[in-house]
């Protein structure tokens, strides 16, 4: 029989002496009780000695002996013992094992402990392989791009407090800070598609892939084939790369900085081009029109994309499907449409304020740690962060969510429904000053956030006096309405 | 092993010592001779503190206190041993009389000092380590079976 491989990982919040105490303690008791290990230690210099995909997927079990966060939501779907670092150093044998005689849980990754680390999550979750390693490779580029997305947009924006035509040399409006603010803004813009198809190529094929699709990101660019262009350029890039490097496997090792300096971006760049201006065509052709029939939908039926674009914000909050409702937003707004981003908007804004105005509304249904919290959600969702309201959908997901989902969809629909404009696609009320209609926009918010703080409300409500009801204790000497 | 992070004049070992807080301004009292803070109040704070956190007596009467504050100036370890036993909450329930003490400035960066110290609490994972430590008649005994800590 192989020996068992125990993966552990220890931390502790000083992170000076614990944490290396419990590493040693465990390998003292894994090599007298015959097993291998590996220890990431989590210390103050960061992590050390870090586990791998491969080291997690084979390991037998895992031991956690932390009193920090070190990113379990990893081991998902392993059999695990989680302890304070203190058992870890006292305790080491006995942890061990645990693991040997199979008596560990397996281990539950929670909704929260993944939220923020959406790349990380995707590639953890694993049942539907490619699925997510696709995934990956498209927030990888999300990710880097984004960036040039703000920077750029907000610039633009603020070109746009100058006059909406403020930029352009002929129109009675021109200012020059405009025309520059203008300028640099769109070059960001202009960055983006080729850096999406640059980091989905990188996330395929590392560095060689990043020029390859660099290049095919331009292509893609200047033909006018925008986002859905960007994509397909990233991972053809990424792909030709990885082809490249199984058909020159065969050459000698002495060759290997030739590859990567010379045949590479040369054969890379070349087939990649080739590729792209042959696709560059259609591809623009399936933009423009999915771009036409999107807009088409924002007049057409404004309630049905508001509640499509509401529901899927709130859904997860910042997790992939929120992603793929702002990403559409973003790469509308580098093709000029500013409609579409404004409902996405709003809908992230929403959730947040739904449960910052229930723990104002409704205080005594919460307790401190959840009003407190619903006093910071009130800047968390005025500046576009969705996941202030994680924390409450988690402890009742099921109808948490849909009613955040509600609200969202309320914000959304009468979001599109008075046509307003967001040019920028995050920050939300800091960009107040750019949007065409802000004050509509704020009432439209308000409502949606209302309705669902109200519902919020309501529910906690009743689980409250139900609570009253069984316990018929700790009524902190309010009368129950 | 640089001479700076621990020296003889940094270890005074079978100190009449009875008390957790004579045991830190001992450590204190090292440190400002020794040059590594001038306000010793911050160090014996900062010590009570992670203290409170979670005590860091470990087994056999070691304890490992440490603090990491913006009066430390440098980073080092002092090393106190006490003639009798101090009650230290250690989680095997003995006194502690083995102190290895970690001090590090807030703004440490380099991270040759941090593994160092790592290096002293991966040391005391091991009985015969601690016997040796504990044993000791003098600085000199001490002082090499650390360093063979960073060997």
């Amino acid at each position: 029989m192989a020996p068992i491989k125990i993966v552990a990982a220890t931390g502790c919040p000083t992170g000076i002496a614990h944490t290396f105490m419990a590493e040693e303690a465990l390998k003292k008791a894994a090599s007298k009780l015959g097993v291998e290990i590996k220890v990431e230690t989590h210390g103050q210099v960061g992590v050390e000695n870090e586990l791998t995909k491969k080291d997690i997927a084979e390991a037998d079990g895992v031991i956690l002996a932390a009193d920090k966060d070190v990113y379990a939501y990893r081991f998902h779907g392993k059999p695990t013992v989680e302890v304070s670092v203190a058992k870890g150093i006292h305790e080491a044998e006995e942890l061990i094992q645990t693991i040997i005689d199979g008596k560990a849980t397996v281990y539950k990754a929670k909704k929260s402990d993944t939220s923020d680390e959406e790349e990380k999550e995707a590639s953890e979750k694993g049942n539907n392989n490619f699925a997510h390693s696709i995934y990956k490779h498209l927030m990888n580029g999300v990710s880097h791009m984004l960036p040039f997305v703000v920077g750029g947009g907000v610039l633009i924006a603020i070109s746009f407090l100058f006059g909406i035509h403020s930029a352009n040399p002929d129109h009675e409006s021109y200012h020059p800070i405009a025309a520059m603010l203008n300028d640099i803004g769109s070059l960001g813009f202009q960055m983006m598609v080729p850096i999406l198809a640059a980091f989905i190529a990188e996330s395929i094929a590392k560095r060689p892939g990043m020029v390859v699709g660099f290049i095919g990101g331009l292509i893609a660019s200047n033909g006018g084939a925008g986002f859905l262009g960007g994509i397909a350029a990233g991972f053809i890039g990424g792909f030709i790369i990885v082809l490249l490097g199984k058909l020159l496997e065969k050459m000698p090792k002495s060759l290997n900085g030739l590859k990567s300096i010379f045949l590479y971006p040369l054969i890379g760049i070349l087939f990649v081009g080739v590729i792209m201006t042959l696709l560059v065509e259609p591809m623009t052709a399936i933009n423009e029109g999915m771009i036409s029939f999107l807009s088409n939908f924002q007049n057409a039926n404004p309630i049905l994309l508001g509640i499509i674009v509401g529901s899927m914000s709130a859904f997860d909050m910042g997790g992939p499907v929120n992603k793929a409702a702002y990403v559409t937003g973003t790469a509308l707004l580098g093709e000029g449409n500013y409609y579409f981003m404004a409902g996405v908007s709003a809908a992230c804004i929403t959730p947040p304020l739904i449960t910052a105005f229930a723990t104002l509304f409704f205080k005594k249904y919460f307790n401190q740690a959840e009003r407190n919290a619903g006093g910071v959600n009130f800047i968390l969702g005025s500046t576009h962060i969705t996941e202030g309201a994680i924390p409450f959908a988690a402890k009742n997901p099921i109808v948490v969510i849909p009613i955040l989902m509600i609200g969202s969809s309320v914000s959304a629909i009468l979001t599109y429904m008075m046509k307003i404009q967001v040019p920028a696609p995050h920050g939300g009320f800091l960009v107040l000053p750019v949007v065409t209609g802000a004050i509509q926009w704020i009432i439209a918010i308000l409502i949606g956030s209302l309705v669902g703080a109200f519902l919020y409300g309501f529910y906690k409500k009743r689980s409250y006096s139900k609570d009253q009801q069984s316990k018929g204790s700790e009524n902190d000497g309010q009368q129950i309405a | 092993m640089d001479s700076k992070l621990l020296n003889k004049d940094q270890i005074k070992i079978k100190q009449p010592l009875t008390t957790q807080k004579e045991v830190f301004q001992q450590i204190a009292a090292i440190a400002v001779d020794q040059g590594i803070t001038s306000d010793p109040d911050e160090v014996i704070d900062g010590l009570l503190k992670r203290e409170q956190e979670g005590t860091t007596g470990f087994q056999d009467g070691f304890a490992i206190p440490h603090v990491q504050v913006d009066a430390i100036k440098r980073p080092a370890i002092i090393i106190v041993s006490s003639n009798s036993g101090v009650e230290w909450n250690a989680l095997d329930g003995k006194p502690a009389s083995f102190f290895i003490s970690l001090l590090v400035p807030k703004k440490e960066a380099g991270t040759t000092h941090l593994q160092a110290l790592a290096s002293i609490s991966r040391m005391l994972i091991h009985k015969e380590k601690r016997e040796v430590l504990a044993s000791a008649e003098n600085t000199t005994t001490v002082m090499e079976e650390l360093a063979g800590a960073f060997a």
